[in-house]
């Protein structure tokens, strides 16, 4: 308890220091400004401001990043719930209470219990991070070349799991990325691997690139292909504190959210979605008046968004301690680590306390400047929102392509860019979720790394992996995943509920 | 057979061939080696064949799928991809030829290659996709030799093309303020090393 408190205490030490503190003001702002506008996500997002924390110094960076993350996620939720369009689809369920709430002139209490309740949650997965964290880290100390390659098995079977639609095409999207990453010089024999003898290749496929033309660009281009008809009800929006009887209705939610998304969020595969789905689904088994949900209930605003910040940060946990991302956003954070020259695993807490401590507490500070300084800028945000579009996406597409182009400064990164674009258009006009893809493509270095080792330590004998017990049963629950979502009656149930969403 | 699935049939198709391609590409040119010393080929030798499969899989799907998708899934205009993917296969090794004849030589080859990348892009169909990916791709090109509010320019022109609604006095009054914040903010504040005009006048 006393090592968490000391702890503690260097993260706030470097968290609340003058210039770190600007870092996560500017995340948080930012992270808003463009989570706010319609249909655009914490992953675009993140990706595209990715670049601008490059210059930064690491710790720096990640609190920025992290900033970026939160605030893009609690500009998500003020679209859903003013605007009825999810930046993404963690933000899906809130559109459905939060919406009508707004459309009953409430949307100030509606906002109002979100950020409340995403701050509560805020600060009691701090306090599970710091507490979960060093335990699991020395844990993952003694994690052979095996146990790695099964734990990243089983995280990319449970992000395949939770994707949307089908099984087969989200496996064969993972597949896809562990290909794409392995593009580049092969780190045992020096080889450049499907280079094709262009140098920039030979330094492997960017990741930026691969992150801001599959998930930024194509975004763009499909918002711009529906036709604009957004409808704001609330030109300005009075009183934010909700009343005492709502606070009545929903505590009770926002802990069982929160609790029930901090528990999600560890696991991998986890993440904001599968809690701020599973959040609402509890409380209208719970509630006595169910039949009010989807008609304004603010129970249905408070347990989702309680659940799904609770969920994105806990979610950070597999990321510091294992070195594993256990989502999209996840992988671009191991994206940032990797660029600025930070090998994530569990050796990043001991190593750099610094950095491991200063991030945890980062993510308290941000969620308090996110109640403090965005409940009365809620004016501008709206403003924002009914600024055309025609005029909004040329200023993202100017700042991804400076973004872009400063990684090398080079045409060469923005030319990929553009190309992973045309790929994440056809993606997305085949159906295939590319929320994989990017796993995939971050894990695929490391598997092949983990494999080779664990397989020159075994003599070649791949039975290793069945034989050490950690390691076994990790690949015993992957397989038992696959197996439950193969299962006609799970598959049936499963496709429903995203048709729901 | 009768194709029922145009969307798994296609995504199909991309898995099986990029599995493939991966996997003969590794095959044929890197060494294999054994399980114990995996040579560089072994790992996507294997991913790829796994690729193949499920592609397979998939594609199988799209002839017994139940739900119905048609035969085009996305706008696709083959002629134009090959024709692109012509070009670029001259532009690529003609690149020494073009580069004899100076200053007029690049910018020749500067052209043909972007006539082929037009063309890929423009292969499918959707204007806003083409359009505004072919601005970023220019924006990427103009950057080093014309100075950043050229590239400015051309991205926020293009781009605003390609969208429903093009207005050409809202486009320049968004070009003016986008250049003088990313000149201040990029160039001046984070300090990023990037002409603002072209380099000829510096």
């Amino acid at each position: 308890m006393e090592a968490i408190v000391t702890n503690l205490g260097i993260g706030f030490g470097v968290a609340l220091s003058v210039q770190n503190l600007l870092y996560c003001l500017l995340g948080v702002l930012l992270g808003t400004l463009i989570g706010v506008l319609p249909g655009i996500g914490p992953v675009a997002t993140i990706a595209m401001l990715l670049p601008v924390t490059f210059t930064l110094n690491p710790t720096s960076a990640l609190i920025m990043l992290a900033g970026i993350y939160y605030g893009a996620q609690y500009g998500g939720s003020t679209t859903a719930i003013l605007v009825n369009i999810p930046g993404e689809s963690s933000s899906v369920v809130t559109c459905l209470d939060g919406y009508q709430m707004a459309r009953q002139g409430r949307a100030g209490p509606a906002l109002g219990i979100a950020a409340i309740g995403s701050f509560f949650a805020g600060c009691v997965s701090t306090c599970v991070i710091a507490l979960f964290a060093p335990p699991l880290a020395e844990v993952a100390l003694k994690f052979g070349p095996a146990e790695y390659f099964s734990l990243m098995v089983l995280g990319l079977v449970a992000a395949t799991v939770l994707a949307h639609g089908s099984l087969l095409k989200a496996i064969a999207m993972v597949i896809f990325g562990l290909l794409l990453g392995l593009v580049g010089t092969d780190v045992n024999s020096g080889v450049a691997r499907f280079s094709f003898g262009v140098s920039e290749l030979s330094d492997g496929i960017g990741f930026v690139s691969v992150a801001m033309g599959v998930f930024g660009f194509a975004e763009i281009i499909a918002n711009l292909e529906q036709k604009e008809k957004r409808e704001i009800f609330t030109k300005k929006v009075t009183n934010l504190l909700p009343t005492l009887q709502d606070f009545k209705d929903s505590w009770a939610s926002i802990l069982r959210g929160t609790a029930l998304g901090a528990a999600l969020g560890i696991l991998p595969g986890g993440g904001a979605l599968l809690a701020s789905f599973a959040a609402y689904t509890l409380e209208k088994k719970v509630s006595k008046n169910s039949a009010m949900f989807g008609k304004g209930a603010i129970q249905g605003v408070a347990a989702p968004e309680s659940a799904n910040n609770a969920g994105a940060q806990t979610s950070f946990i597999p990321l510091l301690t294992l070195g594993i991302p256990s989502n999209p956003v996840m992988a671009l954070m191991i994206g940032a680590m990797m660029i600025q020259g930070i090998a994530p695993g569990p050796q990043v807490m001991t190593e750099r306390p610094q950095l491991f401590w200063g991030m945890i507490a980062s993510m308290w500070v941000g969620n308090l400047m996110l109640v403090v300084l965005n409940l009365p800028m809620i004016g501008m945000w709206i403003k924002l929102l009914t600024v055309p579009y025609r005029l909004l996406y040329p200023s993202i597409l100017v700042f991804c392509c400076i973004g872009v182009y400063s990684i090398s400064n080079s045409p060469f990164d923005v030319m990929q860019t553009a190309v992973f674009g045309v790929v994440g258009f056809v993606f997305t006009k085949l159906e295939c979720e590319p929320a994989p893809l990017i796993l995939g493509f971050i894990l695929g270095p490391l598997m092949e790394e983990n494999l080779r080792r664990a397989m020159l330590l075994s003599r070649g004998d791949p039975l290793v992996f069945f034989q050490r017990p950690i390691s076994l049963a990790m690949l015993i629950v992957a397989g038992f995943l696959l197996a439950i979502v193969l299962a006609p009656a799970v598959r049936k149930k499963r496709e429903e509920a995203f048709v729901e969403a | 057979m009768r194709i029922a699935n145009g969307k798994d049939f296609w995504a199909g198709l991309m898995f099986v061939a990029f599995g493939l391609a991966f996997m003969i590409i590794a095959a044929e040119n890197y060494s294999m080696g054994t399980a114990v010393r995996m040579g560089p080929a072994y790992f996507p030798t294997v991913l790829g064949g796994m690729l193949a499969i499920l592609g397979g899989f998939i594609l199988f799907n799209g002839f017994v799928s139940k739900q119905a998708h048609p035969w085009k899934a996305f706008p696709f205009r083959a002629w134009y991809f090959v024709g692109g993917l012509i070009l670029g296969v001259v532009a690529y090794y003609t690149q020494t030829f073009f580069h004899g004849f100076g200053i007029a030589g690049e910018a020749a080859h500067t052209i043909l290659s972007g006539v082929a990348i037009l063309l890929l892009f423009a292969a499918f169909g959707e204007r806003s996709l083409w359009v505004i990916l072919f601005a970023v791709v220019i924006f990427g090109y103009l950057l080093k030799p014309l100075g950043l509010v050229v590239a400015i320019g051309a991205l926020v022109y293009v781009s605003a093309w390609g969208g429903h609604e093009f207005k050409v006095k809202e486009a320049t009054i968004l070009f003016v303020v986008l250049a003088i914040f990313s000149v201040a903010s990029f160039v001046h504040g984070l300090g990023l090393p990037m002409n603002v005009w072209p380099s000829l006048w510096e």
